[in-house]
């Protein structure tokens, strides 16, 4: 009702994703920010973040984080809402990427290819993805918990050996295939309306492929966030998390396990294809290796990290795990910095990274082989897994759980419940 | 859209007799689509428009002709708060039936002892548990009896009694009966008289058992006139309208309850809106926010402790900042209190910083955020309490009344408050006060007609002028204002020979958190004691962070350390007090008092008479 939030007279209301007009005016003040984002504009340049997200090197990551966050939102699915412990994520991806590269790319004698535009191949990532977690899900039905978890680990073993079977699809080496670039074609012909992968005019304004790519991925997340959303506050929605409670009380209450499963892996490998087929285009070229177990695990951790079975967790979780690699890079960088022109804690610094063989430390800069000094570029996995412990052991909520301690601070005032 | 009864057209049938219910139907031909009731039902408040309530309240009232209730006769409600209990009230009274409200606490003895009482023909029973009350009654005793209504069907499957009937069959058959027969409710609705009983109230029985009062169409109107819509009613100049939201939470057969919803309901158009029950009310007042609340000062003194628990229970720096807003609400209240109910410069300068700070939320949590005007009535309430809302920003008003007086005696006005009193007598009322006795007495159109079945009681209540006499001593302060000492028959005289009201002592000793029952004693004793009872909640969760183990309520009442903490709220109240009035000892209620066990009558009252035999031996040890 009017001037009383909390006085629902129908369900409508109850579940409006922004019931008071403060948070639909907070959306929209959002999402023109984040439109505007990487153009330098007097007002909304000066906002922290923002100004460096915007800057034309970050995009790059920003953009990677926005294909990340499609994915996410697909595992929240599965793993978040209906409860199923899923390590396979990388292999429905990569189902997509290929499909992609498959009806999309470039064909040759020894690589299949078919060239057709981008509306046709990625949508169709996106259902082959789905077909294939058709295929997968009564296992889901089958086992349980942790052997959902080892079941669906076997998928990204199947998937690498497949890559080898069908060199043709997967390209020869160990380097991959090239993906089709990111241009809209309405069939076969040689100028692309739209091209996202070149820096051009787009009417009066100059605009570098990164900003034009960030412009497309960001509209496909926000879409993807607010069917994610919906699918939550359904019919639907509401199946999967009487399953998440508990499988067989959901069956004996009338909810079909088997049906909802099924729907819950197709939705979420839709996604995953989505993302999949993105990211190998972003990349360009991708080798089937990295559709491996270590994108898998870092797509729990974002999960765990952010918060599981929250759309605001899987966002916040991503804008974490993607942006902290960079991060510690910057880091490790301005520390090598200061160790070669001997600023204020040069000394720490000097013990804490190792330049080359015969200097001690703890982070090799130049070195990639595993073991003492670390490779810095293992440090990321080394803070997943450390930061995973460490939420589940503080935080199982995520930070949306911190968000959500934040908030109920506030919301309970002046009392404490 | 705010519509007040001004604009309402007159009634079409010129000569009839305005009652509740030709006010409900001319609320739905002013305002069909405006909402007239909220129910909450699977967590989605329902809502009722007036041309949907009117109509359900013709059904009713053509299904209680089909049952053949004739004018005069009994409906009797057993049920919690709930839009059936109006619509049947309604529809009892269109038919000239007369409405007889049980609470839905009363046990089966009394529910025997009411239903023969008042002949009742048919009786509404909410659901099982008070079907089975009504059932566990003989047949025989209840020949009028022809059918029992029920609302809530589980469990009841496969009860065969003949006389039960949902619902929803029975609102089946009053339709039925409209469409065969149309124009009859009407018929009836326009025969009513200013002098038909309307409805029985039966009083609570502190003494003795209850008696029915009936109040007339006449009565109502009286009522509804100078309580609700008086210029110089109980709300001085703010006058209910349709944008008034009301909770209904107090059972609606208690007369103030009946007043502060049904009646506003049909005069002003107040929208209702049912508590699921009594233990949600704090969290449906939060979804509501009511502009207009009233409750027994027991109510407000529970939301008063809750405020003063959870302030404790806060963490730190909120703990800081709640007594730093307390300390503020103490102040502005006195300041406010002493001006009439009025903001002074200074208090308002106060509030100017609190209510953003504090005040605001304080109010939200207890859902009074948007409350316009507030009462407190049916039971005396400390003052304390009152300084405290009053503090906060809500402006809550102290009155007085009683059933046989359709609650129509004194109240405090926004702007005219003195706090400990009642407030002034309304003009349009007779009101005195007895040179001799002290007893209060008032004489107007809305006292009741008379007990039922009772002449000789009724003829008791009336002095040989005609006065009603209320049973309650009361004094003048500074002139205008009334302040209620105690009950007659409660007033103790010591073997001193000092007169004491023992309700003040009581009160006092309740607005501790923790004390939930207090009894003073000392009728022809040589000095005071009490018998308390400790709220087991508040005292428990202190017992839990004094980390004092208890098993059971006797058990954790007799703690040493529990003894203490009510000895200190002795010594606190004591020191109000002149010596005489002083309690020397005290002993604690070994067990929770009940209504089912006839210690407390139903609306929480407790029966001397009853507690004394129960604990004589514990008030004589005092003694002795």
């Amino acid at each position: 009702m009017k001037s009383r939030p909390k006085l629902y007279t129908s369900y409508l209301a109850e579940s409006q994703l922004f019931p008071t007009r403060t948070q639909k005016v907070l959306v929209v003040v959002a999402v023109v920010i984040l439109v505007l984002m990487p153009f330098d504009l007097p007002v909304i340049s000066q906002i922290p973040i923002v100004r460096f997200l915007g800057d034309n090197v970050w995009l790059r990551v920003v953009n990677r984080m926005l294909i990340f966050t499609i994915a996410a939102l697909g595992l929240n699915i599965l793993s978040g809402l209906a409860g199923q412990v899923s390590l396979g994520h990388a292999f429905f991806m990569g189902s997509g990427a290929y499909t992609a590269v498959l009806l999309g790319g470039k064909g040759s004698a020894n690589l299949w290819g078919w060239g057709l535009p981008i509306w046709i191949w990625l949508p169709a990532s996106g259902i082959v993805a789905a077909f294939v977690g058709i295929a997968v899900a009564p296992a889901a039905v089958r086992v349980r918990g942790l052997y959902l978890g080892i079941a669906t680990l076997g998928l990204i073993f199947i998937g690498l050996h497949l890559s080898r079977v069908f060199p043709e699809i997967a390209g020869p080496g160990a380097l991959g295939r090239k993906w089709p670039r990111m241009q809209f074609r309405l069939w076969k012909e040689e100028d692309p309306l739209v091209d996202f992968s070149r820096d051009g005019d787009w009417f009066w304004f100059e605009v570098t492929k990164n900003q034009k790519t960030y412009l497309l991925l960001l509209s496909l997340t926000i879409v993807a966030a607010l069917v994610a959303a919906n699918i939550a506050r359904t019919r639907t929605g509401r199946a999967f998390s009487a399953i998440r409670e508990r499988d067989v009380a959901a069956e004996i209450m009338g909810v079909p396990e088997f049906r909802y499963k099924t729907m819950a892996f197709a939705i979420s490998s839709f996604y995953a294809g989505i993302a999949g087929a993105l990211l190998a285009v972003l990349a360009g070229q991708v080798p089937p290796e990295s559709w491996g177990l270590l994108l898998s695990i870092q797509f729990i951790a974002i999960l765990l990290i952010g918060g599981i079975g929250r759309i605001s967790g899987a966002l916040m979780g991503t804008f974490f795990v993607v942006l902290s690699p960079r991060f510690i890079e910057e880091v490790i960088d301005w520390m090598k910095h200061q160790v070669d022109s001997g600023g204020l804690l040069s000394g720490i610094f000097d013990a804490l990274i190792s330049t080359g063989d015969k200097d001690g430390g703890l982070l090799a800069i130049s070195e990639t082989a595993l073991g003492y000094p670390l490779p810095a570029s293992a440090l990321d996995e080394l803070v997943y897994g450390l930061l995973i412990v460490v939420f589940l052991l503080f935080e199982p909520q995520g930070l949306y759980g911190i968000w959500v301690k934040t908030r109920n601070y506030w919301k309970g005032w002046p009392f404490s419940y | 859209m705010s519509l007040t009864v001004a604009e309402l057209p007159p009634t079409e049938t010129g000569d009839c007799y305005t009652t509740i219910a030709t006010r409900a139907r001319d609320w739905a031909q002013l305002a069909p689509r405006q909402v007239a009731m909220r129910e909450k039902d699977f967590g989605i408040w329902q809502e009722f428009t007036w041309g949907r309530t009117w109509d359900l309240i013709m059904d009713a009232a053509n299904g209680l002709l089909a049952l053949g209730v004739e004018p005069g006769e009994r409906v009797s409600i057993q049920s919690e708060d709930r839009p059936e209990w109006v619509i049947l009230d309604v529809a009892t009274v269109a038919v000239r039936g007369i409405t007889v409200g049980l609470y839905p606490t009363n046990p089966a003895s009394e529910v025997e002892y009411l239903l023969t009482d008042s002949t009742a023909v048919v009786h509404f029973a909410e659901d099982q548990e008070q079907v089975d009350r009504a059932l566990e009654i003989d047949a025989d005793r209840l020949p009028g009896l022809k059918q029992i209504l029920y609302t809530e069907p589980r469990g009841l499957s496969s009860y065969d009694d003949p006389r039960l009937m949902y619902w929803d069959d029975f609102l089946e058959l009053g339709r039925s009966h409209r469409r065969n027969s149309p124009g009859e409710v009407e018929r009836r609705m326009a025969e009513a008289l200013p002098e038909d009983v309307m409805t029985l109230v039966y009083t609570s029985g502190t003494t003795g058992p209850p008696k029915g009062a009936m109040l007339t169409n006449a009565n109502t109107e009286f009522c509804m006139d100078v309580l609700i819509m008086g210029d110089e009613g109980l709300r001085g100049s703010q006058i209910p309208n349709s944008d008034d939201l009301v909770v209904t939470y107090l059972p609606l057969c208690h007369v103030a309850e009946r007043i502060f919803s049904t009646w506003h309901l049909v005069v002003a158009g107040c929208q209702l809106n049912f508590a699921e029950s009594i233990d949600t009310v704090i969290e449906n007042l939060r979804e509501v926010q009511p502009t207009l609340f009233f409750a027994v000062p027991r109510i407000w003194e529970r939301m008063h402790a809750t405020v003063m628990i959870k302030s404790g229970d806060s963490s730190f720096f909120k703990m800081l900042w709640l007594r730093f807003g307390m300390s503020l609400a103490r102040k502005i209240g006195r300041e406010k209190v002493a001006n009439g109910g009025n903001h002074t410069l200074k208090s308002w300068l106060l509030n100017l910083v609190g209510f953003p700070l504090i005040f605001r939320a304080i109010k939200e949590k207890i859902g009074l955020r948007r409350c316009r005007h507030a009462a407190s009535g049916a039971a005396p309430i400390a003052p304390e309490v009152l300084e405290f809302f009053i503090g906060i920003g809500v402006p809550v008003y102290e009155l007085y009344g009683m059933t046989e007086n359709s609650a129509i005696a004194t109240g405090n006005w926004p702007g005219k408050m003195i706090l400990g009193t009642v407030g002034e007598p309304y003009p349009q009322i007779g009101f005195r006060i007895d040179e001799e006795t002290g007893e209060i007495q008032t004489k107007h159109a809305g006292v009741f007609a008379g007990y039922w079945n009772k002449p000789e009681q009724t003829s008791e209540t009336f002095t040989d002028d005609g006065w009603l006499m209320t049973g309650d001593v009361g004094e003048w302060v500074e002139g205008t204002h009334v302040r209620i000492v105690d009950r007659i028959k409660h007033i103790i005289i010591t073997s001193g020979g000092k007169n004491i009201s023992p309700s003040e002592i009581e009160n006092s000793l309740k607005t501790s958190p923790y004390v939930k029952e207090a009894m003073v004693i000392g009728d022809g004793r040589k000095f005071l004691s009490a018998l308390i009872g400790i709220e087991l909640e508040t005292v428990g969760d202190w017992a839990l962070r004094k980390n004092i183990p208890y098993t059971t309520y006797r058990d954790l009442s007799e703690k040493p350390e529990v003894l203490e903490l009510v000895q200190k709220v002795v010594n606190e109240t004591n020191e109000k007090f002149a010596r005489v009035e002083t309690i020397r000892k005290f002993k604690m209620i070994p067990k929770e008092l009940d209504h089912e066990d006839g210690e407390l009558t139903a609306t929480q009252k407790i029966k001397r008479s009853a507690l004394e035999d129960m604990f004589g031996d514990l008030v004589e040890s005092m003694y002795s």
